[in-house]
């Protein structure tokens, strides 16, 4: 009888503490949030100052620049992307379009004269390379043109480059051979077999029927597809003068004038 | 370290094995032709190579150009251009330019003579009327290299000829590519048929008249 927590009133009393500690916890809640929100707030009117007093660095400097836009991501502030995607954690509308023209001169302007620049280095290189082309070569070839004193470009920076042609329906995209990143500037399905084929091929630069048949332990047929069709798609070449069929990555032209630059 | 010319540097594709063998793909094949195209015009360039024969043998040489004493040479006699290949034998040039020794790869003749047919198409090339012998079979076996055409190769004797205020005045032949008047100029040592094939142009647009007979061959610019 005298056992607590049985009558009725225990019912009531349970109620009555889960609803404090529900007001208890949405105030919690609040108070968090609208200090969360005065933090970011903050940090972006900070970032702001940053990205101002830091212009000439981004642009300059490669790491900076990936370090930059890597924290811009983190709080939910993509340079890359337009002013109104991020105005909903900002009263002023002047603030942010400052903010966002600010950018565009520094960040955004960076990315889409290299879009341009990579787009003429795949456009250039189609005829050779089927429209695949490995985003290291787009580098060399890119570094290779630029003048003495040009800001470095990094691979991160060409990635980002790429997804700014996005909103522009292109064909550019980036896809993963093996684990490289490369840029097909044509619109096609690689299939597993081609993949795996392009995959192996990075390793000397070239494959044959036989070496497909050893390592990927392949039938005759299996393998003889996958590099026809490749070739069909221009993506590899054929060097019909070794002992076997080789098929040769025309990346790896790039690679083998650099080899020749250090050697002469 | 000589005055000699510098090795020519060959481009990133001429170290690629599949490069010497003509692609299926008919879009890789054109980007090789493109490739080769460009190659073909800056080795003849750079050798002056004014006649490159295709199958290996040494250009004929032109019957009064072998003048010595300047470093241009119609024939062409090079040099090694990459530190590891050996001195050959035969050291002519469309043999270097069309054969890896390095890779041990070969351009066929067929090949080569796509390569020729797309220059032509540019009006970068012209097969040598005969070709060396006049039988048929060997005809489209040397062939002339536009990297000037004509019409350019024209130009430049107009422009020196009006800058060296020589309007009017009869030069021969050979004191326009052998002469010292001319020494330093591009033309200077301009094979005697391609000068005519210039000269002809010059001709034909009435801005010059040619005289004389075989040997002794003159020209008055107007």
């Amino acid at each position: 009888m005298s056992r607590k927590g049985v009558g009725l009133a225990a019912f009531d009393r349970s109620r009555i503490t889960s609803a404090q500690y529900a007001s208890h916890g949405s105030s919690l809640r609040s108070t968090d949030a609208s200090a969360f929100e005065t933090q970011l707030s903050v940090f972006r009117s900070l970032l702001q100052q940053f990205a101002q007093t830091h212009a000439k660095d981004i642009r300059s400097n490669p790491t900076f620049r990936a370090q930059f836009a890597r924290m811009c991501a983190a709080i939910g502030v993509d340079p890359l992307t337009s002013s109104n995607t991020t105005s909903s954690g900002s009263d002023k509308g002047g603030g942010q379009s400052i903010w966002a023209q600010l950018l565009g001169r520094t960040v955004n302007d960076f990315y889409f004269e290299l879009a341009v620049r990579v787009v003429e280095v795949c456009g250039e290189t189609r005829g050779e390379n089927g429209g695949l082309i490995e985003v290291r070569k787009v580098r060399e070839s890119l570094m290779g043109k630029s003048m003495e004193g040009a800001p470095e470009i990094t691979e991160d920076d060409i990635l980002r480059a790429v997804g700014t042609l996005k909103p522009l329906g292109s064909a550019y995209s980036v896809i993963k051979v093996g684990s490289k990143p490369y840029i097909r500037s044509v619109p096609k399905e690689l299939n597993t077999d081609q993949s795996a084929v392009l995959e192996a091929v990075q390793v000397l630069g070239y494959i044959s029927v036989s070496m497909l048949m050893d390592n990927l332990k392949w039938a005759r047929a299996r393998a003889q597809t996958a590099l026809e069709d490749l070739v069909g798609e221009g993506m590899l070449w054929v060097d019909a003068q070794a002992d076997e069929c080789e098929y040769w990555s025309p990346g790896f032209m790039l690679e083998s004038q650099r080899q020749e630059a250090a050697a002469g | 370290m000589q005055s000699a010319p510098p090795p020519f540097v060959f481009p990133r594709e001429y170290s690629f094995p599949p490069f010497f063998t003509r692609q299926t793909n008919l879009t890789t094949h054109h980007a090789q032709l493109v490739k080769w195209a460009s190659l073909v015009l800056t080795y003849c360039r750079h050798h002056r190579i004014f006649k490159l024969s295709l199958s290996g043998q040494p250009p004929v040489p032109t019957p009064q150009a072998t003048p010595t004493t300047t470093t241009t040479t119609t024939t062409a006699n090079l040099d090694i251009t990459t530190p590891t290949t050996t001195t050959s034998s035969s050291s002519s040039s469309s043999d270097e330019l069309f054969h890896n020794r390095k890779l041990n790869r070969r351009l066929s003749l067929a090949d080569a003579r796509e390569v020729i047919d797309f220059l032509r198409k540019d009006g970068r090339a012209e097969y040598v009327a005969g070709g060396g012998s006049s039988s048929s079979k060997d005809s489209g076996d040397v062939a002339w290299i536009y990297w000037r055409t004509p019409e350019e190769w024209a130009a430049l004797i107009e422009a020196w000829v009006d800058e060296t205020g020589q309007k009017g005045s009869v030069l021969t032949l050979y004191e326009l590519t052998q002469g010292d008047a001319t020494r330093g100029a591009e033309f200077h040592g301009l094979d005697p048929e391609l000068l005519q094939k210039a000269l002809g142009t010059l001709v034909k647009r009435q801005k010059a008249q040619i005289f004389g007979h075989e040997d002794s061959q003159g020209v008055k610019f107007f």
